[in-house]
């Protein structure tokens, strides 16, 4: 097993392009290490992303903020955006935070990504980088499957960008208050013209945005009436199992219970208001 | 000053807080082997024929062990010697041994664990206990699949019942639960000239040695067992696990060998909390008296006995708690499935009848309408009142420890108002009682040496282990109390089966009891034949003297003193024995019939109470624990400090248990052996725990000492499930509590707080 450490962006591109499928890519490695050490991941060798220079900035330009795929959660906490700053909080432990990136998260392309589930709901877009050159598309569209990505065998995630004028909130149902998978996750936000959109995760095979909710309230004010029909609608576009974390049925009742929670809050709250929003009522 | 009843400092905690104590898993010695397990596949199956050849053609691998390599019975387990130790013919569950590798190294260890090829007959699998009483159910075991039967039998249970006011009945079930400590299984063993000894953590050092010696055909001389430090056992180390592969594969190399548990081999081998169903019904008078209780309890034992019996005994012994119950009748039954084990936990069968009882207690305060509390001093026991099996209880302090509670809490002045539109506030009382030791006439007895060594040093010999809480510097405090010598001056040997006298095990809440007078009789005894060699040597009576500070000093004569030191020196040059043992063995009784009646199943009883502050997210079912208030009669908190931490512990564990904990098995297998998957709490889940301490003077303890180990645990469960009740306005009668349970509860069409209900 070899362990390349490249010095630049372009090294480690070429590197992944000349190393192909079996090399990968590893950050944190809180979720690559996990699923070698349970066998579910065969390695050659590691091109390690962690201390490439550039690769872990954070870019703000006008009514956005480019966030590098380097960047850890620990790091998100404290950018104020309020959904994806709860996310992050919600992920694992301290150490699991210091660790973990934005690139893992998504590159992971996990059901129940906690951030993945924030940044959808942002309407955040991935920016991919290979050799051949660099690409763009919503985040929501990147994901295909569980641990399946729009990725080609020689590319990586370079960056995700968010809106910064986005109001947004985000609720994580867990077993416990830390170190937990989530049994249900939600996030919500609204743009300054009023469009809304939903994330939501561990109730399909990838993060999921209901779109047919989402339309529902496209140009109409977040009247309490609208909201719930749009909460019904969420739970009716999911399509959760039941596993030992959770049953089905709750799960798409959670969706419709988030969902409307989520939305009420935006309706309810003036911008400033969100970032000290208490969701979690402990 | 005294050692009792202060905190003093372990002499372990410098050590685990700078990580230089050594675990089992720290051991190792000159070019150590690591061995490993081979495992069954299936759940339930016939072996048709197990090929090692593969296994020993790996390069690194240096033995591959199998049945034919053991030379005794081959089993072993607490109770019943059923448990292979590696199978013959059959695989009950999947955890059970079919042999080990011995490799240089973890690697190669593990690929000759994959290489062993085991042809199988896959049998039907016996999932549930309702697949174990089934007509056609495969026989786990040659006697069936009932390992045994308990059973209540005080007054006439149907007649009252039928002449109760009002009678309730409600079914409760209770998850298995993993013990969870995180120093997993591991250990280190060597041939030292012809004796096999083994440094791995177990709970009952010489217990461990009998089974080892007995199953691999040795003599008990042969056989060594040596307790490292120990992260947690909690129950989980009462059954034997790596020890005796340690063992076989020292014995059969001649080489130094280590071995350690993953957590998922962890969580599939070991035992675990007995999963059970109880339906109970409880009659009353309009005013709240209790009349009667009927208790059918199905325990489901996974594929072995282990202590499974006197987890039911015990079971049925608390299935009516610290109530005043006059008319019982209480049917207990334990069945074998193709499931993990279960055995011994921090609440042993007791734990999951306070949720049964507590839980009709809280039903029958609704039906009728009464404040729980209210409820709970009209039907709580008194001094000298008697308990389910018919034993009187000279103190029974579930009311004090109520009082206490009630009172820490502020109880008269708690908030009401809901902290948010979608969250509820609820609070849980709960009160409970346990007997402490082994009971039921089992033989059970601490042993201790206390002496002089050369140096002057006073040592203590225990064979009692310390797991976590405590108990070899509370043998110091104890034994420095005789002599006025400060607990940490108190050399502590302990654990070890070549050096120390038998202590029984680290379990059932016994060794502040047990082993704490043990050490106290021998310390007593040394303490006379010190006063007798100094009366010879000072020439005054030996009443005449005492011990005064680093002095001993006439009473009447202020003119004699010698330094304690000289006398004792000056003792051993005259031929003085300053060397005393002596063992504490009190007499329980088994029940004379089926009635399960006996004078004395426990040795004493502890009580207690407790009170959870819940919020409950309505909507979600999430429920986080604000606040819990927890008072137990220790009878006297010889290390306070300690026994508070004990508390915290227990109640930390309880909430797992109450909210979140549970093995999740379907056929046979276990869906979530892993930390990932089973959720323990966190110290975010954990809210303040107000320990309250109360000190009612045993009749039996040391210094009226009672011990504290399990209770904790047992109190915090149902305190927590009701205030979730309280909160939602409904009964939660299944753990764990969790989100989509308390949820799923709230769906439900009507509450069905009563099901059979009569008033006339
Ligand atoms: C104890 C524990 C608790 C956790 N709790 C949570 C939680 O609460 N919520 C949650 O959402 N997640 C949780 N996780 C999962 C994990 O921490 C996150 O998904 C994290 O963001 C992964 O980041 P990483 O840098 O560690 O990824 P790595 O493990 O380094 O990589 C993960 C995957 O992404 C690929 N990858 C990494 N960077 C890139 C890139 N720039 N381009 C392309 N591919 C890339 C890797 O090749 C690999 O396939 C937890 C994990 C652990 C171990």
């Amino acid at each position: 097993m070899i362990y390349h450490r490249p010095q630049s962006i372009d090294e480690a591109l070429a590197l992944k392009s000349s190393l192909g499928q079996r090399a990968r890519f590893i950050a944190g490695g809180t979720d690559l290490v996990v699923g070698i050490r349970k066998g579910r991941t065969t390695v050659d060798s590691f091109v390690d992303l962690s201390r490439v220079p550039g690769l872990a900035g954070l870019t703000r330009a006008g009514d956005t903020l480019r966030i590098g795929a380097a960047c850890t959660h620990a790091q998100l906490e404290r950018e104020g955006i309020t959904a994806l700053a709860q996310a992050c909080e919600t992920v694992g432990g301290p150490q699991i935070r210091n660790m973990g990136t934005l690139g893992g998260q998504v590159g992971t392309a996990s059901p129940a990504g906690d951030v993945s589930v924030a940044l959808i709901a942002l309407d955040a877009v991935v920016e991919l980088a290979s050799v051949r050159g660099t690409r763009s598309m919503p985040l929501a569209d990147f994901f295909v499957g569980p641990g399946r990505t729009s990725l080609e065998p020689d590319e990586m995630v370079l960056s995700v960008t968010v809106p910064t004028n986005r109001k947004s909130v985000f609720y994580k149902i867990g077993k416990r208050d830390a170190v937990a998978i989530s049994v249900v996750v939600a996030a919500a936000s609204v743009s300054p013209s009023g469009d809304v959109a939903v994330g939501l995760g561990c109730v399909a095979p990838v993060p999921f945005r209901p779109r047919k909710s989402e339309q529902m309230l496209r140009g109409h004010p977040l009247t309490s009436e609208r909201i719930d029909a749009a909460a019904a609608m969420a739970a009716s576009e999911v399509s959760p199992i039941s596993d030992h974390r959770g049953g089905a049925t709750y799960r798409r009742a959670m969706v419709e219970t988030l969902t409307r929670r989520l939305l009420r809050t935006l309706a309810d709250t003036p911008y400033e208001g969100l970032l000290s929003v208490a969701m979690s009522h402990s | 000053m005294s050692n009792i009843g202060r905190s003093v400092q372990r002499e372990d905690v410098e050590g685990k807080v700078t990580g230089e104590t050594r675990y089992g898993g720290d051991l190792r010695g000159p070019e150590t082997l690591t061995a490993a397990v081979i495992r069954a596949a299936h759940p339930h199956a016939k072996i048709l024929a197990i090929d090692l050849a593969p296994a020993r053609a790996i390069e690194g691998v240096v033995a591959v062990l199998g049945r034919e390599d053991i030379g005794g019975t081959n089993r072993h387990g607490l109770i019943k010697r059923d448990h292979p130790v590696f199978c013959d013919e059959r695989v009950r569950y999947l955890g059970d041994a079919l042999g080990m590798v011995i490799a240089e190294t973890p690697e190669a260890a593990k690929r000759g664990v994959e290489a062993v090829r085991v042809q199988y007959e896959v049998l039907p699998v016996v999932a549930t206990m309702r697949d174990a009483i089934a007509p056609d159910a495969p026989a786990l075991h040659d006697f069936g699949n009932v390992l045994a039967t308990q059973l209540i039998r005080k007054g006439d249970a149907a007649k009252s019942l039928a002449e109760s006011d009002v009678v309730l009945t409600h079914t409760f079930a209770m998850q298995g639960v993993d013990h969870a400590f995180l120093d997993l299984e591991a250990g280190y063993a060597e041939m030292v000239e012809d004796v096999v000894t083994i440094h791995a953590s177990g709970q009952w050092v010489h217990e461990e040695r009998r089974l080892i010696a007995l199953a691999l055909g040795l003599a008990l001389e042969r056989v060594r067992i040596v307790q490292p430090a120990t992260g947690g056992a909690f129950g989980g180390r009462e059954d034997l696990s790596i020890q005796i592969y340690l063992g076989l594969a020292a014995l059969t190399l001649g080489r130094p060998v280590r071995m350690q548990y993953t957590r998922e081999e962890s969580m599939i081998a070991r035992h675990k909390r007995h999963p059970m169903e109880i339906e109970y019904t409880l009659g009353a008078k309009k005013d709240g008296t209790f009349t009667a209780a009927k208790v059918i309890i199905r325990s489901d034992e996974g594929a072995y006995a282990s202590t499974g019996p006197a987890v039911l005994r015990k079971a049925v012994s608390h299935c009516t708690g610290p109530y005043r119950v006059p008319n019982v009748e209480a049917d207990g039954v334990a069945l074998f499935t193709n499931n993990c084990p279960t055995g011994a936990m921090r609440g042993f069968g007791a734990c999951q009848l306070a949720i049964a009882y507590e839980g009709m207690v809280l039903a029958m305060a609704r039906a009728l309408g009464m404040d729980v509390v209210a409820l709970k001093r009209k039907n709580l026991l008194r001094d000298g009142e008697c308990l389910t099996t018919g034993q009187v209880v000279p103190v029974a302090s579930a009311i004090d420890c109520l009082d206490a509670a009630l009172a820490r809490f502020g109880w008269a002045d708690r908030a009401r108002e809901a902290p948010s539109p979608t969250v509820r506030r609820g609070y849980g009382v709960s009160t409970f009682c346990f007997g402490v030791g082994y009971g039921d006439g089992y033989p059970d007895a601490s042993r201790a040496r206390v002496r002089f060594a050369d140096d002057n040093v006073l040592e203590v010999y225990s064979g009692g282990v310390e797991v976590g809480q405590g108990l070899h510097s509370l043998l110091a405090q104890i034994a420095g109390e005789e002599f006025g010598i400060e607990s940490s001056a108190v050399r502590v040997i302990a654990s070890d089966t070549a050096r120390t006298p038998e202590s029984g095990s680290s379990s059932a809440t016994r060794q502040t009891v047990f082993s704490g007078n043990a050490v106290k009789l021998a310390a007593g005894e040394l303490h006379r034949q010190v006063m007798d060699a100094a009366a010879v040597m000072l020439g005054l009576h030996w009443e005449d003297l005492v011990i005064k500070g680093d002095r001993v000093v006439g009473v009447h004569h202020e003119s004699v003193a010698a330094p304690l030191a000289w006398v004792l020196a000056s003792a051993r040059e005259r031929g003085f024995l300053l060397d005393a043992t002596a063992v504490y063995k009190p007499r329980t009784v088994a029940p004379v019939d089926d009635s399960g009646q006996s004078p004395r199943a426990f040795l004493t009883y502890m009580f207690g109470a407790h009170i959870a502050e819940v919020w409950v997210d309505i909507e979600t079912g999430e429920a986080r624990v604000k606040r819990i208030v927890a008072a137990h009669d220790v009878g006297k908190a010889i290390n306070p400090r300690e026994v508070a931490g004990q508390i915290e512990g227990g109640v930390a564990q309880g909430l797992g248990m109450a909210l979140m904990e549970e093995v999740v098995t379907r056929n046979g297998r276990i869906l979530n052996a892993s930390f990932t998957d089973y959720i323990i709490p966190t110290i975010l889940d954990v809210p303040t725990i107000d320990a309250v301490i109360v000190e009612r003077v045993d009749l039996e303890g040391p210094y009226g000492a009672r011990g504290v180990g399990e209770p904790p645990l047992i109190g915090a469960v149902p305190a927590v499930l009701a205030a979730i009740s309280d909160a939602i306005g409904r009964p939660v009668h299944q753990t764990p509590a969790t989100a989509e349970r308390v949820w799923t509860i709230m769906q439900s069409p009507e509450p069905t707080l009563v099901t059979t209900w009569s008033l006339s």
